[in-house]
């Protein structure tokens, strides 16, 4: 045990947990949306397919942000469990921001999922909509105040040192720190994208089986009309990023996009296989397309930029974890644009049902937002090491004084514990999903909640919609 | 104005918060245990489904509250509760997911049940941990935890862990008879008449052996004598009428549950006044733990104008729920 390092361990554990909690709101921000679409469409027009897909999607979003509570509730503690050096040197910052979150967020998700999830034969249509915009509001919220605590390791302001603490000077600038109105946006659209692709996979899935066609052409055709308005914006929102990244975080560019050289040669090719030798600070192999690089990222055809080199060697994040997250997520990033465009492509022709290769790969890609944000996520955490605080405090400064046995052990716990939440969320997801919107069994068992009869015909028709059913 | 302290109380108010309502949500859970008969067991469920989330919602409060008020405090206590606070969150989160997970099963429902009451016993067993080691104190060097992660664990604990997951099973019982009806109801009437007993037994030997565990307690003690008579005064009778109310049928059913809240109320109330002025208890006051002004006001300013809008949204969220469980599930 004795060669065990306590900051290797308390990183893992808390990408761990970090990155295992973020797959949940991803779908859950993304899911909540989506309802409070379908819901109000189903207000306004009274047909039965919308609430068919809300009763449907009602179910996944209620477990998804289960397992978002239970794991978040881990994160504002593990601060402290394992960066208790960090929580002392930082907690007067941060610490506001999350209680703001969960003074105007947590509390608000709170209060009106019960109404949401169980209410609908308690309060009236519009209620029951009303609080579903609460919790899509709440999760918007949250987001704003996490992205904000976030955006300011990234990218501190407004702080000063105090007898070896921060302390906050100016509150608005800790707030809209610079990278925050950048990465926030970027974040909401990645949750949305992921939403649209999983309720368009799942749907493409039906209509290969042929099962389902109302209910899943409604849904594709929601779907993928989201994802082509989010990902024209997500790409521009996108590059604002990278410019952010330009001023503030050098490093964590040059790194993402595989350079090392002082200045890199002219025309620049967009690298996209690298072998990064951090050590002897140069690649051992690199493949890119030429001129790309000079186009894409400085706008021209002959411009340059400077690599890793620039940055002092204690201060560079690890070049091979850090390309490779940020490929994954633009190369799933540039797959939904394309396959955005070729849906527009089979509307207009009127194929975007029928077209079974193109389901296919929509069956394919139910994930992949989801996987492209946890790909831009460790870009993000990893592109900033070996910072917790962007040029303020380093990682191995934030450690608790937890030994490294004990760290592993409750590693290991936390990776049992999620695994059964992981596995029991897929089966069940997946059976959810196997059964249908029609097949649901209309739960004659005693413990029937709203969320399980999905069969209007059988569950009966709520007196307020016999008239919107004629 | 004294900022800290103002934080303070509202740390506590939040951490009350958590106890009086996540603690009849996790009573209720633990005591799915007691009860095999499947359709009893989803009415328990139910009566506790459409509010959990907000009452956990409690303990991130007080949680963050630490951290965002008392940053020092907040970086020692956890370490040094390191074991306790994951085995709390991971039951915690068994718990949280287990309401929907036992929901989408028909086959494995009774596992996932076994999942829901154990991950409730052991989150009230961690917390009661937790308030054995703060009563013993924490080792401290340099506004750092410098003891080990098993420091916590004692005999004593044992006590206080058992003693906490009684107070829960008090308020579940108590919740229980409120929202239940026939088979539900008559379930926890017959609870009602032993478990705030042992409570009471459980909690007076806490304090006797407290006393011994922790001698600083006393001068703690003799600085609030009235008070902590007042708590324990009420903390007694409350605890004995609900043993005597439960044999009667022609009581209104929210003053056991009453009964309860008040007997969690002064107990918290005797807890805060045991430990007070201290954030690490005996180590570390509030005054010096807790972050600077422009911090603390930033919260406390965001605190005192949304609580009451939460509130007020929970009172709704709850009164839409009101009255008896339906059997037939929420529907």
């Amino acid at each position: 045990m004795a060669e065990l390092d306590p900051l290797i361990l308390a990183r893992i554990q808390f990408a761990f947990t970090v990155s295992f909690h973020i797959i949940f709101p991803t779908i859950s921000i993304g899911l909540a949306l989506f309802l409070v679409i379908v819901e109000g469409m189903w207000l306004k027009t009274g047909d039965l397919v919308y609430r068919q897909i809300y009763r449907f999607w009602l179910n996944i979003f209620a477990m998804s942000f289960a397992i978002g509570v239970v794991t978040g509730i881990v994160l504002s503690f593990e601060f402290g469990l394992t960066f208790s050096r960090f929580s002392q040197i930082a907690g007067s910052v941060i610490g506001p921001l999350i209680a703001y979150e969960v003074l105007t967020s947590f509390f608000l998700e709170a209060g009106f999922l019960g109404i949401m999830l169980f209410g609908e034969g308690r309060v009236g249509p519009k209620l029951h909509f009303f609080a579903t915009c609460m919790v899509a509001l709440g999760t918007v919220l949250s987001s704003a105040w996490i992205m904000s605590a976030n955006s300011w390791m990234q990218t501190p302001d407004g702080v000063a040192w105090e007898h070896g603490r921060l302390v906050v000077t100016d509150w608005w600038r800790v707030v809209v720190n610079p990278s925050w109105p950048v990465r926030l946006p970027h974040m909401l659209l990645a949750a949305y994208l992921s939403a649209a692709f999983l309720v368009s996979g799942v749907s493409a899935w039906y209509l290969l089986r042929r099962r389902e066609t109302a209910f899943a052409r409604r849904t594709l055709s929601i779907g993928m009309a989201g994802a082509c308005i989010l990902i024209a914006l997500q790409v521009f929102v996108g590059d604002h990023v990278g410019s952010t990244l330009v001023k503030y975080q050098p490093a964590k560019l040059q790194a993402a996009e595989g350079w090392w050289d002082k200045q890199t040669p002219s025309p620049m090719p967009y690298l996209w296989i690298v072998v990064p030798d951090q050590s002897g600070q140069r690649n051992l192999f690199q493949m890119g397309t030429p001129y790309f690089g000079s186009i894409w990222l400085t706008k021209s055809l002959t411009g340059t930029m400077p690599g890793l080199r620039n940055i002092p060697v204690n201060r560079q994040p690890r070049m091979v974890l850090v390309f490779y997250s940020f490929k994954l997520m633009l190369v799933i990033g540039m797959a939904m644009f394309t396959v955005a465009v070729i849906s527009l492509w089979l509307r207009w022709h009127g194929r975007l049902y029928s077209a079974r290769w193109f389901l296919r790969t929509l069956v394919v890609m139910a994930p992949s937002g989801v996987v492209a944000t946890l790909g831009g996520w460790y870009t993000a955490e990893i592109g900033r090491q070996p910072w917790v605080i962007q040029g303020m405090m380093r990682t191995a400064e934030a450690l608790s004084p937890v030994p490294a046995a004990t760290l592993l052990s409750t590693l290991i716990a936390f990776v049992c514990a999620y695994s059964v939440f992981f596995l029991a969320f897929l089966i069940f997801t997946l059976r959810l999903i196997r059964r249908g919107p029609e097949g649901l069994p209309a739960h004659a068992l005693p413990s029937g909640s709203l969320k399980r009869d999905l069969r209007p015909e059988i569950a009966g028709v709520q007196p307020y919609l016999a008239g919107a059913q004629d | 104005m004294d900022l800290p302290l103002l934080s303070a109380l509202f740390m506590l108010f939040a951490l009350t918060m958590y106890v009086v309502l996540d603690g009849f949500d996790l009573g209720v859970g633990a005591l799915l245990l007691a009860q095999r008969d499947e359709r009893v067991r989803n009415r328990m469920v139910d009566a506790i489904a459409p509010t959990w989330d907000g009452n956990e919602t409690w303990l991130i409060m007080a949680g963050i509250t630490l951290f965002a008020g008392f940053p020092v405090a907040y970086g020692i206590l956890l370490p040094a509760f390191y074991i306790p606070v994951i085995v709390m969150l991971l039951s915690l989160g068994l718990r949280g997911v287990s309401f929907e997970f036992r929901h989408n099963s028909t086959t494995s429902r009774r596992r996932w049940d076994a999942v829901f009451a154990g991950g409730s016993l052991v989150a009230g067993l961690a917390q009661g941990v937790i308030v054995g080691g703060l009563i013993r104190g924490v080792n401290v060097d340099r506004n750092a935890f410098a003891g080990s992660p098993f420091d916590t664990f004692s005999p004593f604990c044992i006590l206080t862990a058992v003693t906490v997951v009684a107070g829960y099973a008090t308020l579940g019982v108590g919740w229980l008879r409120l929202k239940g009806e026939d088979a539900t109801r008559a379930f926890a009437r017959t609870h009602e008449r032993w478990i705030p007993l042992a409570f009471l037994v459980l909690t007076i030997i806490t304090v006797l052996i407290a006393a011994r565990v922790q001698p600083k307690l006393i001068a703690a003690w003799r600085d609030h004598r009235a008070a902590l008579s007042f708590c324990l005064f009420a903390f007694t009778v409350c605890a004995l009428g609900i043993a005597w109310l439960a044999g009667r049928n022609d009581v209104d059913d929210h003053v056991g549950f009453a009964l309860a809240l008040a007997m969690m109320l002064s107990g918290m109330m005797a807890l805060g006044l045991s430990f007070f002025p201290n954030v690490v208890p005996f180590r570390i006051s509030l005054w010096n733990a807790a972050s600077n002004t422009a911090s603390l006001g930033f919260v406390l300013i965001g605190a005192l104008v949304a609580t009451p809008v939460v509130l007020t949204y929970t009172g709704f969220a709850y009164w839409v729920f009101h009255g008896k469980t339906p059997a037939e599930g929420w529907y």
